[in-house]
């Protein structure tokens, strides 16, 4: 009987041991994952001394908001910050629109070749985006020399393509709208019909107003890849609207021909870059922070996983 | 309309098969017939008319019929925008691209001049050009260790959040955030600063001991595991949404399972590796897809830079900027489908055993 309870205590003990273990070793990869936003952070507030100085690593000594006045200047915050946010959130209404039409007709209707087009979603995923940039921008060249019009340099050829549901990974979003809308009731749809409503009816009435939290996950993730994407902004925008994420990967020749323009001493250091940094991922923590839950229940809900 | 009576013409034989299938197939489809209609009838009632064969008609088989002919135009009505987005700005480009890497491209007064130039750009790309080849080498001595270590590290890291009962979810919170700030520009800039805080502690791991080791049987080996460990938090970043699928498919895994294989006494590294691995690894085949079609998007991908300049030089490097981006999507492909056969492979032997 004694050796049988020793042996319980032991057995008890060592999940504890085990669960502590694993704590530790999770919040040491967290600290990993979480290292280059604290350099980032810590950095935004240091004083020009403080770079300098190598007994300073993580805290400044003289907590200052200069390098994040100076980076603001250099990346025209105010305007930029705008048409990010503008720009990003145009191109995601598009995309969640036409995710959303994409993703009821994969779950309420059985049409022809629907395996087909299933699979075509999920190559549009693979092929990888600078093989179809070229006669993309060829495409778009010569179709505004033929109207007349400029395309390229305006958001509308990006716009075109999101509402046409070639967006920054639409597939994904696609499928995040099918799975949930699979999980409706199939037998709602039925009882719109028989009280008269049309298929649009039936998907703007039942289904869109029963999918609310889904749009805005897809409008979110929409937003945040958007707003991340800078290949195929960079190709058709081509820095003819300013924004955040461009001007931070121009940062350090806009900051040196701003210093020489002004005539001042001022010479860029990590201080600035990780303040201009910071102040592009600002909005996107400011995000995450809010609604970081949804976020992690969009990719849960995606179904590849299989449900 | 010729079209359309040939259709139904296919369609009312695929229904006659049908109908032979089996009685309670049947029955389904007369209910669901029914609905249809329906449907039909108030269809017919918003578009005035329009369709004269979809109201109520007596016999099943036509019935049945329209059904199925109006899922088929609602739901290709629905598709319409992506398929014709699919069509416009992925097929015809993908196809095109391997035209034009073929081609010169220069633009003129008159627009766009294509000449024929046969293997010329790819002569150019593997043999003339001193930046291509390298650049190339350089990406697969990304692309492969990256996404094996994004793979394991992320299952490892899934694994272990499932054993804990608290605090989960600010876990699965931190892990999750780099999704959200990551892009080419802010990643650049967190490299940038990584090198230059270790400029004046150049190769760390010349002391270690091991390091030294590796490094005795092959120094590139032990370049590559240098090169990953220096940039191992900048990796990591890339774990944030398959650890969120794999804790997914964790959870979905059936207990009774796990209790079936305690009951035979098996410990929990038995169970890792003969339940648990088996069952994820369709889940680890879509988290290598993503983890590479991530890297290939990542703004310090060498070959990246290289198709970028070239797009950017419109005056004549589109047709060069052509064959490398078809170069790089082949061995991408190419990467994708060796994954596609490591987890596929495995399956298939367990199911011969």
């Amino acid at each position: 009987m004694k050796g049988m309870k020793k042996k319980n205590r032991a057995v008890n003990v060592f999940p504890k041991i085990q669960k502590l273990l694993i704590y530790f070793v999770l919040i040491c990869i967290s600290f990993v994952f979480l290292k280059p936003i604290f350099g980032i952070i810590s950095k935004t507030f240091m004083s020009s001394a403080d770079v300098i100085d190598p007994a300073v690593e993580w805290l400044p000594k003289k907590f200052s908001i200069g390098n994040l006045k100076v980076a603001a200047g250099v990346l025209k915050i105010n305007k930029t910050l705008l048409n990010s946010i503008m720009f990003s959130g145009l191109l995601a209404i598009c995309q969640t629109v036409v995710s959303a039409l994409t993703g009821y007709a994969l779950s309420r209707f059985n049409f022809r070749f629907k395996h087909f087009w299933f699979v075509m979603i999920l190559l549009a995923f693979i092929i990888p985006v600078p093989v179809l940039m070229v006669p993309r921008l060829m495409m778009f060249v010569s179709f505004q020399e033929a109207i007349k019009f400029t395309l390229i340099g305006t958001p509308i050829p990006q716009v075109l393509m999101a509402l046409l549901g070639q967006g920054v990974y639409s597939t994904v979003l696609i499928l995040i709208f099918n799975n949930f809308f699979n999980m409706i009731p199939h037998v709602l749809d039925e009882a719109a019909m028989i009280d008269g409503a049309g298929p649009l009816k039936v998907f703007y009435h039942v289904v869109i107003k029963m999918s609310l939290s889904t749009i805005l996950v897809v409008f979110l993730f929409s937003f945040v890849w958007n707003w991340n994407e800078t290949y195929i902004t960079g190709t058709l925008l081509r820095n003819s609207i300013e924004l955040l994420p461009s001007k931070l990967s121009l940062f350090n020749s806009e900051f040196d021909s701003m210093a020489s323009a002004s005539g001042s001493a001022f010479k860029i250091n990590e201080a600035y870059k990780m303040a201009a940094t910071f102040i592009s991922i600002a909005p996107l923590l400011v995000l995450y922070a809010f609604v970081q839950k949804r976020f992690i229940q969009g990719i849960e809900n995606t179904g590849i996983t299989g449900e | 309309m010729m079209k359309k009576d040939g259709k139904e013409n296919t369609l009312a034989k695929e229904m006659a098969k049908a109908e032979v299938d089996g009685k309670a197939e049947k029955k389904q489809e007369k209910d669901k017939s029914k609905a249809a209609g329906k449907n039909a009838f108030a269809e017919t009632k918003m578009q005035g008319g329009k369709e004269q064969e979809a109201a109520p008609v007596k016999i099943n088989k036509k019935k049945v019929n329209a059904y199925k002919r109006r899922q088929n135009r609602l739901g290709y009505l629905f598709m319409l925008p992506w398929i014709i987005g699919f069509v416009i700005f992925t097929l015809f480009p993908f196809v095109a691209t391997i035209y034009l890497s073929f081609t010169d491209v220069r633009t003129s007064v008159r627009g766009w001049e294509i000449d024929f130039v046969g293997m010329a750009n790819y002569v150019t790309a593997f043999f003339k050009n001193t930046e291509f080849v390298p650049a190339l080498l350089e990406f697969l001595a990304m692309i492969i260790p990256y996404t094996f270590v994004v793979i394991i590290v992320s299952f490892i890291i899934a694994y272990l959040m499932s054993k804990l009962t608290k605090f989960r979810g600010m876990f699965r919170t931190i892990y999750f955030l780099p999704v959200i700030i990551m892009s080419g520009p802010v990643m650049s800039q967190i490299l940038d600063a990584n090198v230059s805080e270790h400029m004046e502690e150049v190769s760390r791991y010349d002391g270690l001991f091991i390091m030294n080791m590796i490094e005795s049987y092959s120094p590139q080996f032990a370049h590559t595991l240098g090169g990953v460990l220096d940039e191992l938090s900048v990796i990591l970043w890339f774990t944030g949404i398959p650890i969120v699928l794999f804790i997914n498919g964790l959870q979905k895994i059936n207990p009774s399972l796990f209790e079936a294989a305690k009951i035979d006494s098996a410990n929990s590294w038995q169970i890792l590796w003969k339940i648990i691995i088996p069952m994820i690894k369709p889940i680890a085949l879509v988290c290598t897809i993503f983890t590479i079609a991530q890297l290939g998007t990542y703004d310090t991908n060498p070959v990246y830079g290289l198709i970028k300049t070239a797009t950017g030089n419109m005056s004549g490097g589109l047709g060069y900027a052509a064959t490398y981006a078809w170069i790089y999507s082949l061995i991408v492909l190419l990467i994708i489908g060796a994954a596609f056969l490591i987890f596929k492979d495995r399956k298939e032997k367990k199911r011969g055993v």
